[in-house]
């Protein structure tokens, strides 16, 4: 960011000498904790680590993106992916105030990052110097931990703890504030990298009691209409295999949240859809008929649960969860199980018994139909040359055979995606869900292609969310990823657009967007694509951008003013759900 | 009904940390009533205590978990008055020029429980320790002279069980101060 004045060379040394300088030292760091990729972008305060980068570009790849906030959700996706800390390297000042949407964003989805930001000389601190900001202070909220580094002995143990905190328990984000002078110093004792292992003052508590185990299967054993609402911590430890293996001994339905997508088969007999706002109309309406509830690696997010003082109360409530304060936050658990998912289902599975649950999964059936009838069939089969955000993506799904990852934005063409998209594979959705952050999906989707880049990586857009960050279409373009972008258009703000029509009287304020041509834009920054309008040439075109051995931008223009459905209205209880 | 909660916060000793237990407060409305920081007997150990007044103990409760997630703390517990020892100290900086009514000191120290710890030229300075009630009623009958200055300290409490700290404290090598 900026501009940085030109100073002596700093002092170097040899990649192979054991005193470093701070930046060799935070490079060699990440060497040696097993980092291969960097998402940044360079400026004044962290120049000397950047000089130092340039020794160690063989061994660190480093992608630079147009803006830091691409960075950011870039690493998430990228972390989402792996399951291990996605690592952003930017600037002091602005440089670290742009990286703040997606810290904040990383911390509500329990992503793992490691942000390592500049900070001007330690002689500077606290006199408004050129690109100086209290970075520590604003993170402090939105981080797991954040640390302030002026002794360049201090780089391999706040790294490698850093990492430590990121990647365990519930992983979030973790911020390093490096100063422009720890960078530039040369270390008093030699460079030693040792990875954190354990914390005094934080340990995760991966396996869970035995006797919170047992009560759980207690309960669970004894239900009739048991029903289970799995989440991201089941993506996050991938307990996918155990938590097929415990509904299939155990019969009891399961719906997954918006972030735990993907954690089940969608076609699979016991799978019945997600809860929430725009969720399916059996998994909210059944959440208070059922028994026992049974929530894994959730954490009962008021999108899922409306309003709290009606929701399960009939229910006995299985809470596990690796989170402690997650207990009893929002809805009390009878039985409360702390622990990893994949360590809580491992241990259950020997104590639950076989069952059956025919009469009480025929319910979500019956609920099923009818929202089929209701909705499902307008979606997917109409009338008329229009194309429909629902159809568009249940064409992706089949000509994908549900196996792609799937990028989503926010809005409705978000609730659109997880509705009609059809997962057959295990962490296959990357979404914004506790931030909700527009823009998060281009980037994201970048990122998560450069960690697994043998999948097909989709990003589902709306017309809004792609205009906050799509200069990062230059960072796909430098990096020739093949990455499918998918704009849904519809002209609007949609989501917000739909609240306007549905609870504020049709007085659309400020949502109707004047476009820019966006294939123009994408052949501007030289990727190739084109746009749709006409449903009839919809698989063709979608057939083009898979296809495609490059990046690809296919705008799909849509129905203007098509509302989502099913909806729970905000902070309505979960049975009041409306289905036009 | 307000209830009063003691949190003793159990910390290592890193920068910053008293701004990360705060905001807690902050975002979800609750005052601080007074706060005190200071070191234990072990190394590199510090100790919060904070003192709320709130109807619901299920927000406490909610409370303490949340800064119990904190990657620097090491313990935290949430107590009612009937469970700790506790106590708060006050300085109060009377006014004592020629012809004030002459101060009492032996009534302060033995029916008050308190002392004249400093003797200025026209004004003395009482120290009180107490509860808050106690110090509050030593102020009400310290009003028939003028009162300069008044300033009282934060909550310290102990819990009343057998345990120490290092019982309270993750396993480790706790070295004494």
């Amino acid at each position: 960011m900026g501009k940085t004045q030109i100073e002596a060379t700093q002092p170097t040394t040899t990649q192979s000498s054991n005193f470093k300088t701070g930046a060799q030292a935070v490079m060699q760091s990440l060497v040696e904790q097993g980092v291969s990729t960097i998402f940044g972008y360079p400026g004044g305060a962290i120049m000397p680590t950047y000089d130092a980068l340039f020794d160690y570009r063989d061994q660190l790849k480093h992608i630079l993106v147009r803006h830091e906030q691409g960075a950011g959700h870039a690493a998430q996706g990228y972390a989402r992916m792996l399951n291990k800390a996605g690592v952003c390297l930017v600037t002091s000042g602005p440089g670290a105030t742009n990286l703040i949407t997606p810290i904040a964003d990383a911390m509500l989805d329990s992503t793992p990052l490691v942000c390592i930001v500049g900070q001007v000389k330690a002689n500077l601190l606290g006199t408004d110097a050129f690109q100086e900001c209290d970075v520590i202070g604003m993170s402090m909220p939105i981080t797991k931990w954040n640390y302030q580094i002026v002794d360049p002995n201090e780089i391999p143990e706040i790294i490698a703890k850093a990492f430590y905190i990121a990647e365990t328990g519930r992983p979030g984000p973790v911020l390093i504030e490096i100063t422009r002078s720890a960078q530039a110093e040369m270390m008093s004792i030699p460079f030693k990298y040792q990875k954190c292992e354990s914390i005094i003052s934080y340990k995760p508590r991966l396996e869970p009691k035995e006797e919170h185990v047992e009560a759980a299967a207690k309960l669970i054993n004894g239900a009739k209409r048991p029903y289970i609402l799995a989440g991201h911590g089941v993506l996050i430890s991938q307990a996918e295999n155990e938590l097929k293996e415990f509904v299939e001994k155990t019969g009891i339905p399961v719906a997954t949240t918006l972030l735990g997508m993907s954690a089940m088969d969608a076609d699979h007999p016991l799978f019945v859809g997600w809860p929430g706002m725009h969720g399916n109309y059996g998994a909210n309406v059944l959440t208070n008929s059922c028994d026992v509830l049974i929530a894994i690696g959730m954490r009962f997010d008021d999108r899922i649960t409306g309003d709290l003082s009606t929701y399960a109360k009939q229910a006995k409530v299985v809470h596990i969860e690796v989170d402690p304060s997650e207990i009893d936050k929002n809805v009390k658990a009878d039985a409360p199980v702390v622990g990893d998912a994949k360590a809580a289902l491992k241990a259950l599975l020997p104590l639950v018994k076989k069952a059956d649950h025919t009469e009480w999964r025929a319910e979500f059936k019956k609920y099923d139909d009818e929202e089929y009838e209701k909705i499902t069939k307008k979606d997917l089969y109409h009338e008329g040359n229009q194309i429909k955000m629902g159809e568009a993506v249940a064409l992706l799904s089949d000509k994908t055979k549900g196996e792609a990852v799937v990028v989503t934005d926010v809005g409705q063409h978000q609730m659109i995606t997880n509705r009609y998209y059809r997962f057959k594979k295990h962490n296959s959705i990357v979404t914004s869900g506790g931030a909700g952050t527009m823009g998060f999906a281009l980037p994201a989707s970048f990122g998560a292609k450069v960690a697994v880049p043998e999948r097909e990586v989709i990003a589902v857009i709306g017309d809004g969310g792609f205009q906050m960050t799509l200069q990062e279409l230059g960072t796909i373009a430098q990096s020739g990823l093949p990455v499918k972008i998918i704009i849904l258009n519809n002209n609007f703000l949609g989501m917000v657009r739909q609240w306007q029509s549905m609870f504020f009287d049709n007085r659309y304020s400020f949502v109707e967007l004047q476009n820019p041509d966006f294939i123009t834009i994408a052949k501007g920054f030289g990727i190739e694509g084109h746009t749709v309008s006409d449903r009839n040439n919809l698989g063709e075109s979608l057939d083009t951008l898979l296809n495609s051995k490059k990046p690809y931008l296919l705008e799909i223009i849509c129905e203007k003013e098509e509302n989502v459905f099913p909806m729970v209205p905000a902070g309505a209880c979960v049975t009041k759900v409306m289905l036009e | 009904m307000l209830t009063t909660y003691t949190i003793s916060v159990f910390t290592t000793n890193t920068i910053g940390l008293l701004n990360r237990i705060t905001i807690i407060f902050t975002r979800r409305r609750l005052n601080i009533e007074c706060l005190t920081v200071s070191e234990t007997e072990r190394k590199g150990v510090s100790r919060f205590t904070i003192v709320i007044r709130n109807e619901n103990r299920e927000i406490v409760e909610k409370l303490v978990r949340q800064i119990r997630k904190i990657t620097d703390v090491l313990a935290v517990f949430g107590y009612l008055d009937d469970e700790i020892v506790f106590n708060e100290i006050a300085l109060f900086k009377i006014a004592t020029p020629l012809g004030s009514p002459a101060l009492d000191v032996k009534t302060i120290n033995l029916d008050w429980n308190a002392k004249v710890v400093h003797w200025g030229l026209d004004y003395v300075v009482v120290e009180k320790n107490g509860s808050e009630e106690e110090i509050n009623e030593f102020y009400a009958y310290l009003k028939q002279w003028e009162i300069l200055e008044y300033i009282k300290s934060g909550r310290v409490a102990v819990g009343k069980t057998e345990k120490g700290l290092v019982e309270y404290l993750p396993e480790g090598n706790w070295e004494i101060v």
